[in-house]
């Protein structure tokens, strides 16, 4: 057990101490500040209005309106820079043989790699710590904290750190040159960005399909505030997928490694297959933003799941308005509904149309408006329509700071916490530099 | 104690070694001798379990040993590439080496006279101690066999004796030494066995008396030796 910690502690130490860590934990600082000035400079001005407006206050939620781009910072620095610090830790253990060392010692390839990993879920848990003087100033202001949602958007940005680690591994598996590694974890990493790109511009309908799949749309579910199994799941067999793959490309005391590969692959994706029929879904929002009203969400848990298919393409702006607004409510309350999305030619001669169907009668309507949709699928299950259903009372919280306020968030994130950082680095240098003169 | 038979080794369509088989007795110095690009260290690899043979395998004591887990409890390998931690203190690295390992051997130390430079970073050391780091991180163990690629380069000829007595002093220990050396003199010096190697055969084993009457020499030396065999 004391040689697993010394192991640890010495990852952890090579590396939080290491000059990348330093100017990673710089640029966190800068992006997370400036992110969460722009937030709140945003949020503050048009919160003016709704401080006597009741109506217009309740859409006023700190996590879309300060958190989520607050968050939204860590997204860009984690993607493109945290694998130019985390593959150096086994490139160069591999380019100086002391992964000989540490075999040798003896440590297995288990330890090793787990020791690695770990140190750097703790640095990812160090960059999502970051954003803690930011709530706190948020909290100091007088601005409400909903914890339960903050915390399911801080869960998410740590899957997509765990997602970067694993990646990271898998490439300094592949090479022993930190250049060629970084490029090849980078290339993965934004290969979803690339496809989520190609979604937009309608590239392929395969593209399209893909694209339900990448990496930034399982992570936006987390910031929607929707705790979703699949997502969930999705992130840790991708990560375990590719932490695995690398942990064998990095063993030379095995043979055929690429029937161990394969076999990880079918493994993964198998799971993945059967991890993407997992409907276990909650709305964290504190708003409920992602449900129907509950009277509306109650009626339709008693009506058998609708089947229904959609005659657009998923590209079409109007397809993307009626899943956020209604399809993906649906599917929270009842996911054992089926949409089909239809293609050929019945598409083109129906564009626009929207069937539903329930207990074997159907309806169709050309129309995403909840109230049509409602009364067709109630009236075809059978259901009495609920009535008076309103969103629960969310009064919204709406706040104003002053530039005075807003300035402490530029001192703190541009200049304390690299005030701190720095001296603390130079430190440790400097200290071993003394010790080394002295002898 | 430890026998190879018949190991070949081929790099993307390079072969580095063909069919190279020999013994190692029991408490011997086996030095590994051959030009550049023999296959020394390809063979040193091969012994301590970090590259694996294309064909051939290694037996010890008649059991056959291949698996990577086995070989680390037996060997202890210094590779000549190998750069301990250049940012550590010499201090932090055998503070987390005793600590792991459970040892530390003063004597080794003190003879190695790495307490000198404790406070150091390794990569500010001379070329010279960081092979005493090296060589240190090598014998700190009870493995009964140790590999060392090239570990004399860095030395200057005082030090290079006291590294020489530090190996012998380990040998009366029952540990058995497989080294690769290019410096024939320092060889001459040290092993009580050699191997020849040539464009990754194995060209003579020995001792240097069995070797002198192999190629007919009247003056056995290492050097005469490895022209005859070798040039």
């Amino acid at each position: 057990m004391r040689r697993r910690y010394l192991l640890l502690t010495k990852e952890i130490r090579d590396l939080f101490l290491s000059r990348a860590a330093l100017v990673l934990v710089l640029i966190l600082s800068g992006v997370i500040g400036y992110s969460f000035y722009s937030a709140v400079a945003l949020y503050g001005n048009a919160s003016v209005a709704a401080l006597d407006n009741p109506l217009y206050a309740a859409g006023f939620e700190p996590v879309p309106g300060v958190f989520a781009p607050t968050f939204g910072g860590l997204f860009i620095v984690f993607s493109l820079f945290l694998p130019f610090l985390l593959i150096p830790q086994i490139t160069q253990e591999r380019r100086n043989n002391t992964l000989a060392v540490l075999l040798q010692i003896p440590f297995s390839w288990l330890e090793i790699v787990t020791a690695k990993f770990c140190a750097a879920l703790l640095f990812v848990m160090f960059a999502l710590a970051l954003t803690l003087p930011a709530v706190a100033l948020w909290s100091a202001w007088g601005g409400h904290v909903p914890y339960g949602e903050l915390a399911l958007l801080a869960a998410g940005y740590f899957l997509y750190g765990l997602f970067i680690a694993s990646v990271s591994l898998f490439a300094a598996s592949l090479f022993d040159d930190t250049a060629r590694a970084s490029i090849v974890a980078v290339i993965v990493i934004m290969a979803s960005w690339f496809i989520d790109f190609g979604r937009d511009m309608n590239i392929s309908p395969l593209v399209t399909a893909v694209s339900d799949w990448t990496v930034t749309r399982m992570a936006k579910l987390f910031e929607n505030g929707i705790l979703s199994a699949r997502a969930s799941a999705y992130f840790l067999l991708l990560s375990l997928g590719f932490a695995a793959c690398g942990y064998w490309l990095l063993r030379f005391d095995i043979r055929r490694k690429w029937r161990r590969l394969a076999a990880t692959a079918l493994i993964i994706l198998t799971a993945l297959y059967f991890s993407s029929h997992l409907h276990l879904n909650a709305d964290l929002s504190e708003s409920g933003r992602n449900s129907f009203p509950p009277s509306i969400a109650e009626a339709l848990k008693k009506a058998p799941a609708p089947a229904i298919d959609v005659y657009l393409e998923k590209t079409d702006s109007r397809f993307r308005d009626y899943q956020k607004s209604f399809l993906e409510k649906l599917l929270l309350v009842k996911p054992d509904a089926k949409v089909t999305m239809i293609g050929g030619a019945a598409l083109k001669e129906n564009y626009g149309r929207f069937v539903y169907r329930v207990k074997g009668r159907e309806d169709a309507t050309f129309s995403t408006g909840d109230e049509e949709i409602f009364t067709i699928i109630f009236r075809l299950a059978g259901v009495e329509p609920a009535r008076g259903g309103e969103l629960p009372s969310y009064p919204g919280y709406p706040l104003v700071t002053t530039s005075r306020s807003q300035s402490v968030v530029i001192w703190l994130y541009l200049a304390v916490i690299p005030a701190l950082a720095l001296p603390g680095f130079t430190a440790m240098h400097f200290r071993s530099r003394k010790k080394e003169r002295s002898t | 104690m430890l026998n190879l038979r018949e190991i070949s080794k081929t790099y993307t369509g390079t072969r580095s070694l063909t069919d190279v088989s020999f013994a190692v007795p029991e408490n011997s110095i086996t030095g590994i001798i051959g030009p550049n690009g023999a296959g020394k260290s390809t063979l040193l690899k091969i012994i301590a379990g970090f590259e694996h043979p294309d064909s051939g395998e290694m037996l010890f004591r008649g059991t056959p040993l291949s698996a990577f887990d086995d070989i680390k409890r037996l060997v202890s390998y210094m590779p000549e590439q190998l750069e301990i931690y250049p940012d550590y203190r010499v201090s932090e690295f055998l503070g987390f080496l005793h600590g792991t390992v459970g040892r530390a051997d003063v004597g080794l130390l003190e003879l190695l006279n790495l307490m000198s430079v404790r406070n150091k970073k390794i990569g500010h050391l001379s070329k010279g101690y960081r092979q005493r780091l090296k060589l240190y991180f090598s014998l700190c163990n009870d493995k009964r066999i140790v590999i060392l690629d090239e570990p004399f380069d860095g030395f200057d000829p005082i030090q290079l004796q006291d590294i020489l007595d530090m190996i012998r002093a380990e040998n009366r220990k029952e540990r058995t030494f497989i080294i690769s050396i290019h410096q024939l003199h320092d060889a001459e010096k040290i092993c009580t066995r050699y191997v020849l190697l040539k464009e990754g055969s194995l060209v003579a084993e020995g001792d240097m008396a069995s070797l002198a009457e192999r190629f007919g020499l009247e003056e056995p030396s290492l050097e005469q030796v490895f022209m005859e065999a070798l040039l």
